[in-house]
């Protein structure tokens, strides 16, 4: 590991002033940025912690929706009564992830901001455009199993390695910012993400400087919320296919429906096709199957992950009918 | 489980009561690893330490 500087900041002012220093860094949880940071992967000179600020509360907004603060950590927002309840799906997405000592730790804004877990990006022995540009790519002819279908690129297939971001993502959620010089402005996640291109190593919008202070959710829409996960081991792993799905019917008839992936793309997945396809349909296999083929529609293997698009369609068409049958059973 | 936070397997996270099953005791260990083959002897300590507690 580099030697770097540490400093822990108590108001947003002063992390503004702080993180303006020569390749300074945020710092929450820790708990990406440390192994980072032992492989060298990540140098920063000036690490800025940003975990005592007083941003972590979550709060109803009088707009019906919700406002996580980005240092809430992720084991006291999967737990909180009012997420479980009206975003199930964040709450759910929450706990598939990691353990119970990194969510512990972990932030919301460190969950949004964690890096790829492609066991390349991590092999410094390996090429890899995203820690270094125009380097190559060592996943596109090695063991790209865990590796990206959709929106990937030629200079990059790894894939965003968050949970909580898909069930952000099919709610509809945004990101607010904050700049050293105070400003804030709000993005929505969908665009806070940046599919790779020929620039796999700028992986968001944030600006030099900029801190994520909360995550700003829209008031639920209707319909039962679920979220699944399929991975090689049942709990503490990363995903091969997520799904989180979002599902109104009146009778037989959906009447609205959101769908987004994990584990299939650099960015969580939102599927708009799939979600038109379902809308005014008879809730059937028939129609969940037309979705998913939608959803899957320009998906690209690269040899060992070929299989991801078939697991992706099944999985979306399982959480399609327990969502179903969750929402007709229980209280929506 | 005693504050009622939801875990992986908690079929219904909006729930306010968790029933401790086995099932919940081995996802609230995962991330404690253990490498001598003692994960069943610890499900039952944990399950024995809960009844007792509740008696």
């Amino acid at each position: 590991m580099k030697p770097f500087t540490y400093e822990r900041v108590v108001d947003a002012r002063e992390a503004g002033a702080a993180v303006l220093r020569a390749n300074a860094k945020f710092i929450s949880g820790g708990t990406n940025l440390l192994d980072l940071m032992k492989l060298e992967i990540e140098q920063p000179a000036h690490l800025v912690d940003i975990s005592q600020l007083p941003l972590n509360r979550l709060e109803d907004l009088p707009s019906g929706g919700f406002r996580i603060e980005a240092q809430a950590r992720n084991s006291d927002v999967a737990a909180d009564p009012r997420v479980r309840v009206r975003y199930r799906a964040v709450s759910e997405a929450l706990l598939a992830g990691a353990s119970g000592q990194l969510r512990n730790k972990a932030s919301i804004g460190g969950n949004i901001v964690q890096r790829t877990r492609c066991p390349y990006f991590y092999d410094t022995a390996s090429v890899c455009n995203k820690r270094t540009p125009d380097d190559g790519c060592a996943a596109l002819s090695g063991i790209n199993r865990v590796h990206a279908i959709l929106g990937a690129s030629d200079a990059c297939i790894a894939t965003h390695p968050s949970d909580m971001a898909v069930a952000l993502s099919a709610l509809g959620a945004e990101i607010e910012l904050l700049a050293p010089d105070q400003s804030t402005r709000r993005v929505a996640i969908d665009d806070f993400y940046c599919l790779p291109g020929n620039t796999p190593h700028i992986e968001t919008v944030l600006r030099p400087g900029e801190m994520i202070t909360a995550v700003i959710l829209p008031a639920p829409p209707p319909g039962w919320q679920r979220y699944r996960k399929v991975r090689d081991r049942a709990s503490y792993a990363f995903a091969l296919v997520s799904v989180a799905v979002i599902v109104a019917t009146d009778r037989e008839t959906i009447t609205a429906a959101r769908v987004a992936f994990g584990g299939l793309a650099p960015k969580p997945w939102r599927c708009l096709d799939a979600e038109a396809a379902l809308t005014g349909r008879p809730a059937t296999l028939a129609t969940y199957q037309a979705a998913a083929d939608l959803a899957v529609n320009g998906a690209i293997g690269r040899g060992y992950n070929d299989f991801k698009i078939e697991l992706a369609k099944r999985t979306l068409c399982r959480t399609l009918a327990e969502a179903r049958q969750l929402g007709i059973g229980g209280p929506s | 489980v005693e504050l009622g936070w939801p875990s992986h397997v908690t079929a219904d996270v909006a729930q306010k009561h968790i029933t401790l099953s086995d099932a919940e005791i081995r996802e609230r260990l995962s991330g404690n690893i253990c490498r001598c083959g003692a994960y069943p002897n610890i499900i039952a300590a944990i399950r024995d330490v809960a009844v007792g507690a509740s008696e």
